[in-house]
């Protein structure tokens, strides 16, 4: 679990009722701001965009309550099922998303030459908007582009990376990972902080490989680093990918970039569906909170938390 | 690092020369940017790789001047400090009583505060918008704080969770066994502990609220921020890369350097001397 | 202490005339834009001038997002005065919020063309369009000498446009057309230059209205035609990871292809190309259909035209009035004849003069505004329509899908948004 039972610190204090009492009135105003602030601003639009996907809504006639039609219309609608089956596959190649950037923050902190370069580097890519990192993987990943010119280089025949449906997801999977991983690594650089160094130490000292410190000492520490991370980028890639396929590939070609992101802006924005739209997030936000669900489940299986 | 073996050392050698490919690639597109906002539409057009041979700072003054990115400046500023102080106390309290603390109900509070996380913004736009109109935040630089911490807030939360779950228990439970108030415990020792974190989501949320568009866009309609100034750079047709590089230019420094500045800090572990403390 | 008191006595003014102040608020995805700053400029002024204590205020959007807020606010009876629009099926979703203009703004209505693709369903006008657009294509006569074809004689049939596209296939340099059809807009623009000469003005309001199937012989001409072009080898190898905006228009002015489908305005047009090669270096010829409908003739190609960008008042306005007068203002002569000096566009307003400017190829354009015009048929068709072409136009050019099967998918999208008895 990510909030992991304090057990033995906690035992001692429940003994004495009246700490504990004191202990929750304080969770309860700590946690009071952040719960206010959700609840107003996010849950509350949330539930009001849940009652909107069960009406017709234009945005501009009165709307009627038409009960389940938007989801009917939804489990029929080909380009949603295609943007269903494009998740599915980029759901595949998450632990990607979240190992890389784990061992290369690792590799960091362990001191490889030149990392504190690296770490200020790496980060530069999320800095920029994805109109600037388009531009530029346009004029690389395009059929007559600079990556091609240097696959003809090294003898490997040309290939259409945004434009032929069998590639374009994953080159788009590719930009969006080169442009996020330096957020992961400046994350999991901050859970490295926590790892005593001295156990570390003590591990090397008994004679232990590198790759048994990494396995049994380092990477057990990152654990609630590690789900956080996973849920995060799962939100993350699917909430947020919309700016790149805008730009790449603007859903195609056919379906073949098209998520339910994408979906949703189009049919909201330029289709004028809100009501359609608010139908297609209310099953994106059922995957994701299953899926984060699943992997907070399968973590905290493995941990002896 | 001392007293790693041979071994290690050549592994790390290894290691760093794929991570160096990577990290030129991550410099290029800063090179790429810079490089086109000194060339003008024409050139670039013409060839978008080149050197700009025949530099010109015109695209600067345009984009400062005639795009109002001047103005736009300071709403940013203030509307993203303002944020991110916000963003790091409410996160570090709520961090600290969702992972230290025992209390009914922890883990449904806890699950309300992550759903919130996976509500996609295209969804709640336009219920959001007409909260914000009820609350009569519309058009207001403290609207727009508001809107911008209650939408980063889920991830600064849940990663202050994660991360004072994974400092090791007996720094807290010593803190709890002295008596301490949990107020102070917050301060004299959460706050510090949590000092890696803190800079790491202060940079992250700096960035998300920097770079953000579609919320300012929704919130302040009268005064705008510097990245939808930026955003509406690009015509309906054309994006002026030239220009647009220019903008993103000037608004990308002063996150460059506050993360340059501040990524240090992140990795002087704390944990050591405090446990020996 | 004269500045203080200035203060004092502006501050107190202020105060004293809130009544008298009156905002229009202005929605467009245009007015950031550096080289159209003089029109907007003057729209301004000269309505502050003529309204006293009115102020106009632009607040541009940026395009992506610009309908998915429009429509946010309208919904939250936020949104503003008056707002631009693209002519078409976008401006027609809107026109619920719109206020009808006939009888306010009856006088420049008459003056004004491409008026329908900002007609309602029952006929009203609901926006002041501000400028036509339409396709043309134009070509690089540096290329086609170099091809050995003659400059001055572009194709008018199909046959001839043909031979030309072999020319350039035989030299092996540059492709026939270059081809943007990464958003599927090469697709749309290639259909509506086809149907302009292949439908007839029934089959043109037929297809309007959905009674005209995308299954149709008709239609499935136009589908063919675009494999056939792509099988021919008439475009570059991946126009499927080409933009049209502005990649594909960008090679063309870099000379990286012969012909390409502009527009007429805004960009990628006669101003454009003439700006980047050599105005005397860029033609413009009417698409050839490899069918012709039989209200037309062969070697006479027709031209979609349409009404382009405009401008409509929000129904739920404040300043229903005002909001009226600033729209009358923008689609008037006097600040149009500054937007086609300073962008190149082809006015919706007939009382323009255009005789200053030299364009060989505006010449000819003008020439067939009075001769050779047709309806279009993409800004007829309904959004969905046209992002299932976006879909299968794609597929079809990377030989996914066939003509059949394609057909069959639009006809669904078509049947469910335009329902026939």
């Amino acid at each position: 679990m990510t909030t992991p039972d304090s057990s033995t610190g906690a035992s001692r204090l429940r003994t004495a009722s009246k700490s504990r009492r004191a202990e929750m009135r304080f969770a309860y105003l700590f946690l009071l701001p952040a719960l206010l602030l959700v609840v107003v601003f996010r849950i509350f639009p949330l539930l009001w965009g849940f009652a909107i996907s069960f009406t017709d809504a234009t945005g501009v006639a009165p709307s009627h309550f038409i009960g389940i039609a938007n989801y009917v219309q939804a489990v029929s609608d080909p380009n949603f099922r295609d943007s269903i089956v494009n998740t599915l596959f980029l759901l595949a190649t998450l632990p990607i998303w979240v190992a890389l950037p784990m061992v290369l923050a690792i590799l960091i902190d362990q001191g490889v030459p030149g990392g504190k370069l690296f770490r200020a580097v790496y980060f530069f890519p999320a800095v920029l908007s994805s109109v600037i990192i388009g531009s530029i993987f346009n004029v690389v990943l395009r059929y007559d582009g600079s990556f091609n010119a240097f696959l003809g280089a090294i003898g490997i025949d040309a290939v259409d990376w945004l434009g032929s449906s069998t590639t374009a997801l994953l080159s788009l999977l590719a930009v969006q990972f080169w442009s996020t991983f330096g957020m992961g690594v400046l994350i999991f650089l901050a859970g490295l902080s926590t790892v005593p160094k001295d156990m570390v130490e003590a591990a090397r000292l008994d004679g232990a490989k590198m790759w048994q410190i990494w396995l049994h000492v380092i990477i057990p520490s990152l654990r609630p680093i590690i789900e956080f991370s996973a849920v995060v980028t799962t939100i993350g890639v699917l909430t947020s990918m919309f700016g790149l396929i805008y730009v790449l590939t603007a859903g195609g070609p056919g379906t073949s970039t098209t998520l339910p992101e994408f979906l949703i802006w189009l049919e909201q924005g330029k289709l004028n569906q809100p009501a359609y739209a608010a139908a297609i997030s209310m099953m994106l936000f059922v995957i994701m909170a299953g899926l984060a669900w699943l992997q907070i489940r399968i973590m905290s299986r493995n941990t002896n938390l | 690092m001392p007293g790693a073996g041979k071994r290690q050392k050549r592994a790390l050698w290894i290691a760093s020369i794929p991570m160096a490919v990577l990290a030129l690639s991550c410099v290029y597109p800063v090179f790429f940017a810079i490089n086109n906002a000194l060339k003008s539409n024409k050139a670039y057009i013409l060839d978008r790789l080149s050197l700009a041979y025949e530099p010109t700072l015109a695209n600067f003054v345009q984009a400062w001047t005639r795009s109002h990115l001047n103005e736009y400046f300071i709403n940013s500023v203030v509307v993203t400090v303002g944020a991110v102080l916000l963003l790091l106390f409410v996160s570090s309290i709520s961090g600290f009583a969702l992972a230290c603390l025992r209390f009914p109900y922890r883990r449904l509070l806890f699950a309300i505060i992550l759903a919130s996380l996976m509500i996609p913004i295209q969804v709640v736009l336009v219920p959001f918008y007409r909260t914000v109109i009820a609350l009569d935040l519309v058009n207001t630089r403290i609207g727009l704080i508001i809107s911008y911490t209650a939408f980063f807030l889920p991830f600064s939360v849940y990663m202050m969770t994660a991360f004072y779950s994974g400092l090791p228990r007996e720094l807290i439970e010593a803190a709890r066994i002295d008596g301490a108030r949990f107020s102070q415990v917050w301060w004299h020792v959460m706050l510090p502990l949590g000092r890696p974190a803190l800079i790491t989501l202060g940079i992250l949320n700096t960035l998300y609220c920097w770079n953000d568009v579609l919320i300012s866009l929704l919130v302040l309609q009268d005064q705008r921020t510097l990245m939808v100034g930026i955003a509406a750079l690009r015509g309906e047709y054309t994006t002026n890369v030239p220009l647009l590089s220019a903008g993103l230019v000037l608004a990308a420094a002063p996150i460059v350097i506050l993360y340059v500045f501040f990524q240090r800090q992140i990795v002087s572990g704390i944990a050591v001397g405090a446990v020996k403390g | 202490m004269r500045k203080t008191t200035l203060m004092v006595a502006l501050a107190a003014l202020v105060a004293a005339s809130p009544a008298l102040a009156q905002e229009i608020t202005v929605w467009d995805f245009k007015s950031g834009d550096p080289s159209l700053a003089a029109y907007f400029d003057k729209v301004k002024n000269d309505f502050e001038v003529g309204h006293k204590g009115v102020t106009v205020k632009y607040v541009m959007q940026p395009h992506d997002q610009y309908y998915t807020l429009l429509g946010t606010a309208l919904s939250s009876n936020a949104g503003p005065d008056v707002f631009l629009m693209n002519g078409g099926a976008l401006a027609k979703s809107r026109v619920p919020s719109l206020l009808k203009l006939d009888d306010k703004a009856g006088g420049l209505i008459k003056t004004l063309t491409g008026l329908d693709e900002f007609k309602g369903p029952d006929g009203g006008v609901y926006g002041l369009p501000i400028t036509l657009q339409g396709h043309v294509v134009y070509y690089n006569k540096k290329l086609y000498k170099d091809a050995g074809l003659d400059p001055e004689k572009p194709p008018v049939t199909w046959a001839e446009l043909q031979k030309v596209c072999e020319a350039f296939k035989a030299k092996g340099k540059v492709p026939c057309f270059i081809m943007g059809n990464k958003e599927g807009y090469g697709a749309e623009f290639f259909l509506s230059s086809i149907a302009a000469t292949s439908l007839t003005a029934q089959e043109q309001t037929d297809f309007a209205s959905g009674k005209l199937k995308w299954s149709s012989p008709q239609m499935k001409a136009i589908l063919q035609a675009w494999v056939d072009t792509g099988k021919a080898g008439w475009y570059e190898k991946g126009a499927n990871s080409t933009a049209k905006f502005m990649d594909e228009y960008e090679g063309f002015m870099r000379g990286d292809g012969a012909n390409t489908i502009g527009l007429l305005s805004d960009v990628a047009h006669w101003k454009q190309f003439g700006d980047m090669l050599g105005a005397e270096n860029v033609g413009a010829f009417r698409h050839p259909s490899p069918t012709i409908a039989a209200d037309k003739t062969a070697g006479e190609p027709k031209i979609p035209i349409a009404g382009g960008i405009g401008y409509g008042v929000n129904k739920n306005s404040k300043n229903v009035d005002l909001a009226v007068a600033l729209v009358e203002e923008f689609a008037a002569a006097d600040p149009i004849k500054v937007f086609v000096a300073s962008a190149g566009v082809v006015p919706a307003n007939t009382a323009v003069d255009l005789s200053g400017i030299s364009s060989p190829s505006l010449k000819s354009i003008q020439g067939w505004l009075t001769t050779s015009v047709a309806p279009t048929a993409h800004a007829n068709s309904s959004s969905e329509e046209l992002e299932e072409w976006h879909r299968q136009s794609q597929k079809l050019l990377n030989g996914e899908t066939t003509v059949d099967a394609a057909a069959a998918a639009l006809d669904v999208v078509q049947a469910k948004v335009k329902p026939q008895k």
